[in-house]
């Protein structure tokens, strides 16, 4: 069988990758595919220590799941929000949307 | 048909490289991993663990690193379905699948989608002064934060239970039928929420077009 440990340093490593993404990229997609990475690795977390760890092992699961629906929802409201926002300043990047910046 | 197929001198030369360097690197990982296997160092489903994570954590590090956004998505493609595997491996038929449909078919389609009419490139408007070392170092530190927590900590003792596949429907709307809910209300919410962002305004009141 293969250890826990494996599946949590697995996840660990790309949810610091995902974080990596969100700080360093400025393009607004490429933020939101960042972001998928990071919550990729939740639920990872989340089904590893529902197989591994919980004798019913199914609560685990059914917030992985809710994880990914979460995250298709946040994909679709993000992407008209980007495109609202490429349509008024004709860019995608972050640093572009400042107007409420104090 | 066949004089439609592009000759070899009009490969992209992108892909003839990456191709190449993806041979070059997967080859010894390959071997290093079958010696492992057949000198029983360690099991079968420990040999596709470490392939799966292999292609997780490189196209996680295309998806981020990778300065042309199609290559970043495609590499992101590759990571989730690498994770799909990895939850194969977990046991969670179930939400393998839900993985490949959802992330595969839906969410990158999307984003290629998005990246297509908003031709987003990775430029900084503020060229001096990147956040880019910075990131690295906060990345880096809370990654082997996590590392080490991880290994450090004391999780009793592991052993794995499965969930038929047969149960799955049946549990789940009858043991979390109310969160059920509760997120086929978010998403309902979240796809007007997309529809009325992205649409165009045609009756802004001072016309101003958008």
């Amino acid at each position: 069988m293969i250890p826990m440990e494996n599946f949590l340093v697995l996840s660990a490593l790309l949810f610091a990758i995902g974080f990596y993404g969100v700080l360093a990229r400025r393009s607004a997609i490429l933020i939101l595919m960042a972001v998928e990475l990071m919550l990729a690795a939740v639920a990872i977390n989340f089904i590893a220590f529902a197989t591994y760890l919980d004798a019913d092992a199914f609560s685990g699961l059914v917030f992985a799941l809710f994880v990914i629906t979460v995250a298709a929802a946040e994909v679709g409201l993000a992407l008209g929000v980007v495109l609202r926002l490429f349509r008024e300043k004709r860019t995608a990047n972050v640093d572009a949307a400042d107007s409420m910046r104090w | 048909m066949f004089d439609r197929l592009p000759l070899p001198s009009q490969f992209d030369r992108t892909i003839v490289a990456g191709g190449s360097v993806a041979l070059l690197v997967a080859s010894p990982i390959l071997v290093v991993v079958l010696a492992l296997l057949f000198s029983d160092q360690i099991s079968a489903p420990e040999m596709v663990f470490y392939l799966a994570a292999i292609v997780v954590v490189a196209g996680a590090l295309g998806a981020v690193l990778l300065p042309n956004i199609v290559h970043a998505a495609l590499s992101l493609v590759g990571t989730l379905l690498g994770v799909a595997a990895i939850y194969l491996l977990l046991l969670t038929e179930f939400i393998a699948l839900v993985q490949v449909l959802v992330y595969g078919g839906g969410v990158v389609i999307l984003l290629l989608f998005g990246l297509m009419m908003t031709n987003a490139a990775d430029d900084p408007v503020v060229q001096d002064g990147s956040q880019k070392p910075f990131a690295f170092l906060v990345a880096a530190l809370m990654g082997s934060l996590f590392v080490a927590a991880m290994l450090d900590a004391q999780w009793g003792d592991p052993a794995a239970t499965v969930v038929p596949f047969a149960d799955f429907g049946a549990r789940i709307f009858r043991d979390f039928s109310v969160p059920v809910i509760i997120v086929a209300v978010l998403l309902d919410i979240a796809l007007t929420g997309a529809f009325v962002n992205a649409r165009r305004a045609e009756h802004t009141p001072e016309g101003e077009a958008a």
